[in-house]
């Protein structure tokens, strides 16, 4: 709820407040565009996200939120556009130009990712705390003892009960799934974590536990974080900044509470009315 | 030429075949991806491999590289299991002196090849000797990635994070390393190899070694060498080590001696006896006892079971 | 304290042989003729899975082999590696084939005519036991000849969806210099493989090993609905250019069976094709289905082509298969070691010192 002369104020998506003019973003892409075949799936779309924010990108089925993700998790290569980030030894290299070798590295070291699907980012049938050593291995880790510690205080952190640390992922419930995730994501500490509907398909009180993990990750850590969302509820709990994204088309962005409260495009108020 | 004549007749008679079986293309071919072995230590070279005349998965692809290195002054050796007169071994010395016309020996001192199936002779082999091993599957991500060609690009991109995550696992559940045999290496700190299934015991053999050794897959129709003097170390953690297995420490029944690799002999009552697996060092050794002449070789593991390359060995 | 040690492996292997033959019987050159007139179909599968085309040797691997059909593929094949490669013959069009039997599930008619040609498909599968009672078959009447005899060439049924537009014209270019073409025989297959190596592979493979993969598909572990566009047997003219005039002679004719599978989707017509050397209805319509499962952007795990092609190797199939007899004791005793090692860490115990110092002692004494 807003005052009146506050909300006449705000006029342009790109006043940012002014915490935030000093700064340098964390991640920057500029004109990212995705096809498969005749389906553009991402069409020009700039993202931009500052240290310790949490972005929101929101839409319906088929808006393009989960390529635009995955785009920006170097999973793709794009159609066209760029991505930079403020990561030691990147800074200012166009991201989607690396090649295979530095690309891997960005993704094993710099980002974190949390899918939808648990069995897209875990190995179902090794130990949980297996999933999580396996990050530190790829760095070079190679001492066992420091394998368990990482993964203990990995699992701490995503509030997953140490007790189970080696039960393998495909016997546990959907919401300690999705905590084997994040601990696996976050456990080499990067400076971007992203999330694809990490709570969808979760019991409503499950997304409760896992989103306060995810906000309580977020102010002890500072993680920057990008979370894809259908759900308005969990952008409206979680994000400091929004994303609208339709038919691959960025709508509107801004402040959460702005754009929720007070949308300027008529497809995002259709979209907060009916959702809200 | 009058116009009765066949083609038959006109035929040459039907030919013998060429030096060691193999045509020359056969053999020049070879050659050259065994210098592309050695040259990538660890790293599989993919080959035409030839049918032979005995089945393949019963050491077509040794044989292929036993035939294209043999020339008539070499030494040839054979074994399965590390036993000479094993009835494989046996068959395939049998093919090579036909075909090569070359003398045969169950001296591993004697020998300038060894062709073998799953195990390295006790005692050490020197410079110039070449020692040839049988491989079923030179993969040795197969168990966790079945598909070949995703396999080629983990080689590619040194991607081998999952042979540790299985060690890990491994330490979890049983509280120790349970890989057996074929037991994973890493080669002139490059290339993820498995050095065949030899036991753990013969592994450290590879490291640092005088001769030359090259691994062999016929049906699977890949290559790889690990050049003299090069480093081999098996995959382990730097808190939990490699070991070799206990059974060394047993003693054979017909020698005496110990910390050697064993063959388990099982008894009516349930008990177990031991034999030696190197069966020509075992009858050098009763040669010795009995006061014949015999010259033994320099061994890998002495009496106490220590490596003759110090400190290579942590637990 | 007996110790038995298997030793004089030599004379072992030569007295199996010797009774192997003992109890297969001798046989002679009439015998691997007999082979060759009568066991036509047995012939061609060797030849075809042995990738020699060279019927007398044929007969006698299975003569020696005393009909067991790896054994004599390995033969084959192994015969084969001893052989110069001489010249390259020239492309073979499927127009040009000499056809005796053509047929189409797809239409009733096709250009050129359905010939069942010869063919035990619609007979009556019931033994003729006179033969045993009587010493030989009832007489046959001979064939008669038919007033117009059937055409020897027929135009390709899969040439006219092309023509009408219902399948992707192929862009016309020269014809390969067979020199130039991959041979699997010659190089280590690496996947995703090549056309040439992929339907090599095909043509060589495994008769059983590729109607099992192909059953498969056809019961719906693949996602498609076959048709068989054309199954033609037919001969094949060895064509080769003489080295010093530059004419094109033929040296011989080969059997060959040629299949083409379609596969319907709304899209348009998809066309999956096999061919090998030698009369094989089985192998080919089953390998043509494989064909278009291999080439899907998503097959099912079976269906890949690698999965296809490792494992429809009969002499590397049969070879790794029977390999697991040979000793393999020094492994087998590493993981008991391993076993033994985690039972006493669990059992807190020393029972493998146990046994060893067992041993020590028994020894000392």
């Amino acid at each position: 709820m807003q005052a009146t002369s506050r909300v006449n104020a705000v006029s342009t998506i790109s006043l940012d407040p002014p915490r935030l003019i000093t700064m340098q973003p964390l991640l920057r892409a500029r004109g990212l565009t995705k096809r498969y075949g005749r389906v553009t799936a991402v069409a020009d779309v700039d993202v931009e996200v500052y240290p310790g924010e949490l972005l929101g990108i929101v839409g319906e089925s088929g808006s393009g939120k989960s390529t635009l993700l995955r785009l920006l998790n170097l999973e793709e290569p794009p159609d066209g556009g760029e991505y930079y980030l403020d990561i030691p030894g990147y800074e200012g290299d166009n991201l989607f130009e690396l090649d295979r070798f530095h690309r891997r590295e960005v993704r094993i070291y710099h980002i974190g990712i949390v899918y939808q699907y648990p069995h897209l980012g875990l190995r179902m049938r090794y130990t949980s705390s297996g999933n999580v050593a396996e990050r530190l291995i790829m760095t070079g880790e190679r001492t066992f003892a420091a394998m368990r510690q990482t993964a203990r205080d990995s699992l701490a952190a995503s509030e997953f009960p140490l007790d189970r640390m080696d039960d393998l992922p495909f016997k546990l419930s959907g919401g300690m799934q999705q905590r084997v995730q994040l601990a696996k994501a976050i456990a080499l500490k990067p400076r971007l974590l992203l999330l694809d509907e990490p709570t969808s398909g979760l019991d409503v009180s499950v997304q409760a536990l896992v989103l306060d993990t995810l906000k309580r990750l977020q102010r002890e850590t500072g993680i920057t974080m990008v979370i894809v969302s259908h759900d308005l509820g969990v952008i409206r709990t979680l994000a400091d900044r929004v994303m609208v994204m339709r038919q691959g088309r960025l709508i509107e962005t801004g402040l959460a509470d702005q754009v929720l409260e007070d949308p300027q495009k008529a497809y995002t108020q259709q979209l907060v009315h009916a959702k809200l | 030429m009058t116009p009765s004549e066949t083609v038959a007749e006109l035929a040459h008679p039907r030919q013998d075949y060429s030096y060691a079986f193999l045509d020359e293309f056969a053999k020049r071919e070879l050659r050259r991806r065994i210098l592309k072995a050695i040259a990538i230590p660890g790293y599989q070279v993919p080959y035409a491999s030839r049918e032979m005349p005995i089945a393949r998965g019963w050491g077509t692809g040794g044989l292929q590289v036993t035939l294209s290195l043999v020339g008539p002054g070499d030494v040839v050796k054979v074994i399965d299991q590390g036993d000479d007169e094993s009835v494989n071994a046996a068959n395939l010395r049998r093919f090579i002196a036909r075909m090569a016309g070359v003398e045969t020996t169950s001296d591993t001192l004697e020998a300038t090849l060894i062709q073998s199936r799953h195990r390295i002779p006790e005692e050490q082999l020197r410079e110039g000797q070449a020692l040839i091993l049988q491989v079923p599957i030179p993969e040795p991500l197969r168990w966790v990635q079945p598909s070949v060609a995703k396999t080629r690009e983990m080689h590619a991109d040194a991607d081998y994070a999952l042979m540790w995550l299985v060690l890990y696992e491994q330490l979890v559940r049983f509280g120790e390393f349970v890989t057996g045999a074929s037991y994973p290496v890493i080669v002139h700190r490059r290339y993820l190899m498995t050095p065949s299934p030899i036991p753990r015991w013969d592994t450290p053999k590879l490291h640092q070694a005088a001769h030359l050794t090259i691994l062999s897959a016929g049906r699977e129709k890949r290559l790889y060498a690990v050049p003299p003097y090069t480093d081999v170390y098996p995959i382990e953690f730097d808190d939990v080590h490699f070991s070799v297995e206990r059974q060394t420490e047993g003693v054979c029944q017909m020698t005496g001696v110990s910390h050697k690799y064993m063959n388990e002999i099982p008894q009516p009552d349930g008990s177990s006896r031991y034999v030696l697996s190197d069966t020509s060092f075992a009858d050098k050794l009763l040669k010795q006892k009995r006061g014949e002449r015999v010259t033994i070789g320099e061994i890998y593991f002495d009496d106490k079971g220590n490596f003759y390359h110090a400190g290579y060995l942590k637990s | 304290m007996a110790y038995v040690a298997t030793r004089g492996g030599e004379k072992a292997i030569q007295r199996a042989e010797q009774l192997y033959r003992a109890l297969n019987g001798a046989f002679d050159a009439d015998f691997v003729r007999a082979i060759e007139r009568h066991m036509p179909y047995l012939m061609d599968r060797v030849m075809g899975e042995g990738s020699l085309y060279a019927p007398e040797m044929a007969a006698l691997a299975l003569a020696q082999a005393g009909g067991d059909l790896y054994e004599a593929v390995l033969l084959l094949r192994a015969y084969r590696s001893t052989l110069p490669r001489l010249a390259y013959a020239e492309p073979v069009d499927d127009e040009a084939l000499l056809a005796v039997r053509r047929v189409s599930a797809a239409f009733k008619d096709i250009p050129g005519g359905q010939i069942l040609g010869p063919t035990l498909d619609y007979s009556h599968r019931i033994l003729t036991t006179q033969v045993l009672d009587n010493g030989h078959e009832a007489s046959r009447p001979e064939p008669e000849a038919a007033e117009k005899p059937a055409p020897t060439n027929y135009p390709s049924v899969s040439g006219w969806h092309r023509l009408t537009g219902l399948m992707t014209r192929m862009e016309e270019h020269e014809p390969p210099d067979p020199a130039e073409l991959p041979d699997v025989t010659r190089e280590p297959i690496v996947f995703p493989a090549s056309r040439e190596h992929r339907l090599q592979s095909i043509s060589r493979a495994d008769t059983g090993g590729i109607l099992a993969l192909g059953y498969a598909g056809m019961r719906g572990y693949g996602l498609t609905h076959p048709t068989v566009n054309e199954v033609k047997l037919a001969y094949a003219d060895v064509r080769l250019r003489h080295p010093i005039t530059g004419a094109v002679f033929s040296a011989g004719r080969i059997r060959v069976t040629h299949t083409e599978v379609v596969s319907t989707s709304a899209d348009g017509l998809e066309l999956g094709f096999a061919a090998t050397m030698g009369w094989n209805e089985v192998k080919t319509i089953a390998a043509a289905m494989l064909d278009m499962e291999m080439s899907k952007p998503e097959p099912h795990p079976a269906h890949t082509e690698e999965f296809v092609l490792y494992h429809t190797e009969p002499v590397e199939a049969s070879g790794f298969c029977i390999h697991f007899k040979l000793p393999h004791y020094v492994t087998f005793n590493s993981a008991l070691d391993s076993i033994r090692r985690v039972r006493s860490r669990r059992e807190g115990g020393n029972r493998l010192q146990q046994m060893i110092q067992t041993a020590v002692k028994e020894k000392a004494s």
